[in-house]
Order: structure tokens, then C-alpha cells, then sequence
């Protein structure tokens, strides 16, 4: 529009674009990956049973690594000044969640690769030999390690949530619910990502211990959906700001991303799945694929929906 | 905080000539696509033959409680003891945090220092001379007020103590120094 007061090209209320939505889905990945593959470990140990050469603890050592320096690339390449992002590792506003999330990331990311090193240690032993002290060490302190990875990951996870919704302005993102959906999201996209990596490349048999990485996927998905109630009939009470943004599940294109999507793909295709397909289908790998991927997408739609419907409503 | 400075707008003085968004543009050598104040003519509002329009100052409040500088992971976005929310620009990578933060959408990335930029009162510059900012000097129908609140006698404070006036968005909490003079012809509408 050609305003008396100049263009309001600058004036978009959507600053944040998909790449911070692909991001935060990686982000979600990753340490949804780990807590699942660390909590599988911590249950098997649990029972007596070994916990060696897992296919799906060999899945979250692929995913949690490559997910989030994936999304650590974008991250930086989204900067306005990317050549200089190391300013944000120099400088912390500890007022700010992104720089706890900095720091977060800071210990998080060195010490997934050491997970993976000590899942792999045979093939990296292979190629770097000289790794071997380094690993042995590692692998004395392992319980500590993922310990600390497991609460990383939680602080991973939540962090990605308060990092939108301490932006005051926007109804949708400015709630307590945020971080809970994205921690429950994390958790299914981190189960459906390593059940897929594990059917693709690392399982031997057909239900290689992937039923108990099913059975957290009913909590998950409750929680998830719970998160999503929550959230909508929570900004029925905020105020009238708050309550027209509700318009963002009724009308637009994003109302189709959240109904398909992050409802249809994400919660009822894998809740469908799991009850009423028979049982022949459920350990068999085309079964397996379809699901996951279909969680995946689901994740990759919620953080989508949020990240943009969640700017496009400013109070 | 020695100093409080505010900027009170007039909106019934106030006609949307644009005469503070071009002086604030040559005073602060911004670029052409971008712009650190606007005064948004809205309406008409009110039935014919009683129409009127509502002239809203579009620019940095200088939030008291800035959520801008809350959100800067590194301290990029700072205030000083002049309570003028200001940029280092030295520190900040960009991470448009808190472009999408500020609540009244009045930063912007300057394309020529890929910095986000905005309203600071023109504090480097004639400020620092002791003159008013390039806006409120300009206006021709001094429908802008600006000065030290904390100084009892300033005229600021004089206008602010005797006349109605509201803030925009109080409800978040930010306490923006940006004062508004409601016009007569309607009510507020923030």
C-alpha cells in the first residue's frame, strides 16, 4: 500500500521464518532422540538386560549429532551478521533464554558426539586410533554422561519453548503451555526418528526392542495433544487479543497445517496406527516407516504452525 | 538514573504532516526503504458528518521494562543512565530476537549495517548538543513534547502533570516513556 507515511514492509509481525521452525525442530530431534535412547538404556539396565549394540541406542547416536549441527547451521546461516556469531559466545544476557539455551548447547553438543563415540567405539577406533585413551576414559564416566545428557536434552528441549514464548507480544507463543508442547513434541519426534533410523539401518530382526519405544508414544502423544487443548482454551481467557488469535486453528492456510498436519500426521495417523491396525502389520518395516515418518511430519508441521501462526497474531 | 526522557504527542496538534519522519530520516541518515518513526493516519472514525482520523506515532517507546533488551543474548541491546534504549553494534549478530520481541514492532535490520535500528532520540547527535531531537524540533504544529521528566520544571513534566495522557500497550507491562495526548474527537484506543 502506497501510505502518505512510507512503506510497511518493515512493520511484518513474522520476523522469525522457517528456518528457525526447521531449527527448532531439529533442535527437538535431537534431544528427543537422546532422552528416548537414554531412557531405553536406563530401563534395559533397569531389567539386567544388556543394552549393547541397540538398534535403536545406535539410531539416537546417528541422529542426535547430526540433528542438531544441522540445525546449528541454519541457525548461524539465519544470523543477519553470520560471520559474526561468535559475539554470542563471548556475551551472555543471562536475562535472556537464548543465551541459557547458548550455554546449554555449548555442553550439549561435545557431549552427544561422545555418546556416539562410545556406541560406535569399535568403527571410531577403526579410523582414529589415536582416540582410544580419550574414549576409555569416556566410557568410565559413561553413567555421569548420560546423566547429564539426559538433563540436557530436557534443557534442550524445554529451551527451544521459552525461547518463543518469552516474546511477550505474541498471544499464542506467550504461554507457560509452549515449552511442555514442544518438550512432549520433542520426545514423539525423537522416538519416531530413532524407530525409523533403527528399521532403515540397524535392525536385524523386525521388532528389534522398538515395543518399548512404542509404549511411550500413548503418554507422549496425550501429552501433546493435552498441550495443544491447553494452549487454545487457555487464550479463550486472556483477554481479546488473545482470544482472536484462536482464529489461527479456525481460518488461513495455517489452520490447514495445524488440522492435517500437526493433528492428522501427528497425533492420529501414529494413535490410529498402533490401535487398530492389526497385528500382523505392526513389526513390519514398511509399517514402521510409515508411522515414524509420518510423526516426523507431524513435529515438523506443529513447529511450523507455532513459529508462523504464532507471529501472525500480535496482541 | 539521573535522567527520564519522554516525548509526549499531541494527537489532537498533531495533523500526519510527515514532516518528523522526513527530518528524522536526514537527521539520521536512514536508509530509504526503512524508517524509524511513523505517524499512521487511522480512521475515519465516528459517523458522517462527524468524521475524524486518528494520528498514531509509530516509533520506539523507550520501554522503562525494554523486552528487547531482556531478550538480547548478548547485551547488544542495552539502556543507559539516560533511560535511551540504545544498540551496540559491535556485539550484536542479528539474531532478530529482538525485532520479534518488541511488542510495538519498531525495530528494524538496517540493510546498510545489518544491525536492527530505531527511534534513541537522536542521542549521538543533537542530544548530544543539547538540542531536542530532529522530530519534535521540526513539527509544525508542536504536537511533540520532549524533555527530562525527572526535572520538575522541565515542560515535559508541566504537560504531563496537567494534562490527560495515555501510554500504549500498559497491559504488557513495559512502561513505555512515549506519552500520548488523547485527541478530544475520540476516545482512547490504544
Amino acid at each position: 500500500m502506497n501510505n502518505i507515511w512510507g512503506s510497511m514492509e518493515q512493520y511484518d509481525p513474522v520476523v522469525w521464518n522457517w528456518i528457525i521452525a526447521v531449527y527448532l525442530f531439529m533442535a527437538g530431534l535431537s534431544a528427543g532422540s537422546m532422552l528416548v535412547a537414554i531412557g531405553l538404556k536406563w530401563y534395559k539396565q533397569s531389567r539386567g538386560q544388556p543394552t549393547e549394540g541397540l538398534p535403536v541406542i545406535k539410531a539416537a547416536a546417528v541422529i542426535g549429532p547430526v540433528a542438531i549441527c544441522l540445525g546449528m547451521a541454519l541457525l548461524v546461516l539465519d544470523l543477519t551478521k553470520p560471520f559474526e556469531f561468535y559475539h554470542i559466545l563471548l556475551n551472555y544476557n543471562l536475562t535472556s533464554v537464548m543465551a541459557w539455551g547458548v550455554i546449554a548447547l555449548l555442553v550439549y553438543i561435545p557431549l552427544v558426539f561422545v555418546f556416539a563415540a562410545l556406541v560406535f567405539e569399535k568403527q571410531v577406533l577403526q579410523y582414529a586410533p589415536w582416540l582410544a585413551g580419550t574414549l576409555k576414559v569416556c566410557r568410565q564416566v559413561e553413567n555421569s554422561l548420560n546423566k547429564l545428557i539426559f538433563a540436557l536434552g530436557l534443557g534442550v528441549g524445554v529451551y527451544t519453548g521459552f525461547l518463543l514464548s518469552a516474546m511477550i507480544s505474541y498471544p499464542i507463543l506467550n504461554t507457560a503451555v509452549l515449552p511442555a508442547l514442544f518438550l512432549a513434541s520433542a520426545l514423539s519426534v525423537g522416538s519416531a526418528g530413532n524407530i525409523l533410523v533403527a528399521t532403515l539401518f540397524f535392525s536385524k530382526k523386525e521388532s528389534d526392542c522398538i515395543e518399548q519405544v512404542h509404549r511411550i508414544e500413548y503418554p507422549v502423544a496425550f501429552n501433546e495433544a493435552l498441550c495443544l487443548v491447553l494452549l487454545f482454551v487457555g487464550l479463550n481467557f486472556s483477554g481479546p487479543a488473545a482470544q482472536a488469535a484462536t482464529a489461527a486453528i479456525t481460518t488461513g492456510t495455517w489452520a490447514s497445517v495445524f488440522w492435517i498436519g500437526v493433528v492428522g500426521l501427528g497425533l492420529v495417523v501414529p494413535v490410529l496406527a498402533s490401535t487398530i491396525a492389526p497385528k500382523a502389520w505392526r513389526h513390519t518395516k514398511g509399517f514402521l516407516i510409515t508411522v515414524s515418518c509420518s510423526t516426523i511430519l507431524g513435529v515438523l508441521a506443529l513447529r511450523h504452525f507455532v513459529v508462523y501462526a504464532g507471529q501472525s497474531y500480535i496482541s | 538514573m539521573t535522567k527520564r526522557y519522554v516525548l509526549v504527542h499531541d494527537e489532537n496538534k498533531c495533523i500526519g504532516c510527515q514532516a518528523c519522519n522526513v527530518a528524522c530520516r536526514s537527521e539520521n541518515n536512514v536508509p530509504e526503504s526503512v524508517t524509524r518513526i511513523q505517524v499512521r493516519i487511522e480512521g475515519p472514525y465516528g459517523n458522517f458528518p462527524h468524521l475524524h482520523f486518528k494520528y498514531n506515532r509509530v516509533s520506539c517507546e523507550q520501554c522503562e521494562n525494554a523486552p528487547c533488551v531482556k531478550v538480547c543474548p548478548t547485551g547488544a541491546a542495552y539502556v543507559n543512565d539516560d533511560g535511551i534504549v540504545s544498540i551496540n553494534e559491535k556485539k550484536c549478530v542479528g539474531c532478530l530476537y529482538c525485532v520479534a520481541a518488541c511488542p510495538y514492532k519498531v525495530r528494524f535490520i538496517n540493510p546498510e549495517t545489518r544491525v536492527p535500528d530505531k527511534c534513541d532520540f537522536c542521542k549521538e547527535t543533537r542530544l548530544a548538543r543539547g538540542e531536542e531531537p530532529a522530530c519534535v524540533t521540526v513539527c509544525p504544529t508542536q504536537a511533540l513534547v520532549f524533555g527530562d521528566a525527572n526535572d520538575m520544571t522541565s515542560e515535559v513534566r508541566k504537560v504531563l502533570d496537567t494534562k490527560n495522557h495515555y501510554q500504549q500497550k500498559v497491559n504488557l507491562g513495559t512502561e513505555p516513556r512515549v506519552y500520548r495526548i488523547p485527541s478530544r474527537k475520540g476516545g482512547i484506543k490504544a
